[in-house]
């Protein structure tokens, strides 16, 4: 390591380099161990929609490094990310900072952080933060016969449809400290679904106890300033990513209300999209 | 500001969409993002420095239909440059009324629709806005990780919880 801190590049003599949504990333590591795992972690991380290739340009070059203490180091175009002695922990922070990354780069592509099920050919997208209960309300709209499409992300193509990213739903749980497990969707009876839809219905909702459903509807306009929080390459991409958000929700109902329980707000959301899609069909 | 001088609608460092009777308007500076009205959006596209409140007022009422007063355009122009769309901040001279009576006057007056800005301020990392993993408590500490469960500790499988 130099006095800076930084990875000396002499000392990452293992390298591959991944294509994933138009990103290239250059990922070195200081031991074929090391490169190994990175490797893995990126695989899963993006659900195997990547490729290895063997020689090209980078467009963002990510650094693996152990100290002789045992401190795994992360630095990005050069820069440190983060550092921690236990490697699974250091692992999962990568999987995540990988994603987002390509996220945030990804070329023709517009990702925001949102649960997504398919209902009728169309999508519900319900853009959230963290911790606001989205991937519960996507277990249960599968569990009522949506299609998954993801809790995670609605990844948007430049005609604004939905592409599905369907990793398994991410439960969190408490066992004396807050800890994650995967379940598979199939598990809740859940379809995968798999080609791309157009947006049906933006649900911009938190759960809070002893909320009672009664959404407002959004203009366009209102409906895309509430998504931009949630929408990845704001920053990179701004105008791209406005013009795809316009063109997504230019047809969608969208609703903004706290929610009471997952299960029954499932239900009563499925019911008015119905009632919605046979009303829109007749007028 | 008197109504020989107009107003400036802010060009550099704003993105531009418009949608259906809106217009929206990305702040690449603030990271904020703002939805413009119909009325708004025609008071900000009519600020090119050359138009006084006045005639500002005269050309929203051609385009709008319905009577628009200078108080109208004031009440664009109050929120424009609060919101720093403006070239230069201006302070709106609502002769002594404060916006909320202003605003009381026009609704019960107008045909047009009363011109709203709303806005919202977007995290900065698109990492810290939606994850809440880290490796140390520092990163749980971060303004746009305090919507996660601890501000102060990153437990043992990496997450800013108990």
């Amino acid at each position: 390591m130099s006095e800076n801190g930084l990875i000396s590049h002499t000392a990452l003599g293992f390298e591959f380099i991944l294509e994933s949504y138009g990103v290239r990333v250059g990922i070195k590591a200081s031991s074929r161990e090391l490169l190994n795992k990175a490797e893995q972690t990126a695989t899963k991380a993006l659900l195997g929609k990547l490729e290895i290739i063997d020689f090209a340009e980078v467009d963002h070059s990510f650094s693996i490094f152990e100290d002789p203490a045992g401190t795994i180091f992360l630095d990005l175009n050069g820069e440190r990310i983060t550092n921690d002695s236990v490697e699974q922990r250091f692992f999962r922070f990568f999987d995540s900072f990988l994603r987002i990354t390509i996220a945030e780069h990804a070329r023709g592509r517009v990702f925001i952080h949102a649960g997504v099920v398919g209902w009728r050919d169309k999508a519900v997208v319900i853009p959230a933060n963290s911790f606001r209960g989205k991937t519960t309300v996507v277990a249960e709209l599968v569990r009522n016969g949506a299609e998954y499409y993801s809790d995670e992300y609605a990844i948007l193509d430049s005609d604004g449809l939905v592409h599905a990213f369907p990793r398994d739903l991410t439960m969190r749980y408490f066992d004396g400290e807050v800890r994650e497990r995967a379940v598979a969707p199939q598990s809740v009876g859940g379809k995968i679904g798999s080609k791309p839809i157009p947006i049906g219905m933006v649900l911009l909702t938190e759960y809070a106890e002893n909320a009672v459903w009664n959404p407002q509807k959004l203009t366009v306009g209102q409906g895309i300033i509430e998504m931009i929080p949630h929408t990845i390459p704001r920053r990179f991409n701004t105008e791209f990513s406005l013009k795809v958000l316009n063109r997504a929700v230019s047809d969608a109902i969208i609703l903004k209300s706290p929610r009471g329980e997952a299960a029954d707000f499932a239900i009563e959301i499925l019911n008015f999209f119905d009632n919605y899609l046979n009303l829109a069909r007749i007028t | 500001m008197n109504n020989s001088q107009g107003p400036i609608a802010r060009k550099n460092g704003l993105v531009v969409q418009e949608v259906p009777d809106e217009v929206l308007v990305y702040d690449l500076e603030t990271n904020k993002a703002h939805c413009l009205n119909q009325s708004a959006a025609m008071i900000w596209r009519s600020c090119d420095g050359k138009n006084s409140v006045s005639e500002i007022a005269k050309l929203v009422e051609e385009q709008a239909g319905g009577k628009v007063t200078e108080d109208f355009v004031w009440l664009a122009i109050d929120q424009l440059s609060e919101n720093n769309l403006l070239e230069q901040q201006i302070a709106a001279n609502f002769a002594g009324q404060s916006r909320r009576e202003v605003i009381k006057k026009i609704g019960l007056a107008s045909m047009v629709a009363i011109p709203v800005i709303a806005s919202l301020v977007a995290p900065q990392s698109a990492l810290a806005a939606q994850s809440c993993n880290c490796n140390n408590p520092g990163q749980c500490n971060t303004p746009p990780n305090a919507q996660c469960l601890s501000t102060t500790n990153c437990n043992g499988v990496g997450i800013c919880a108990p």
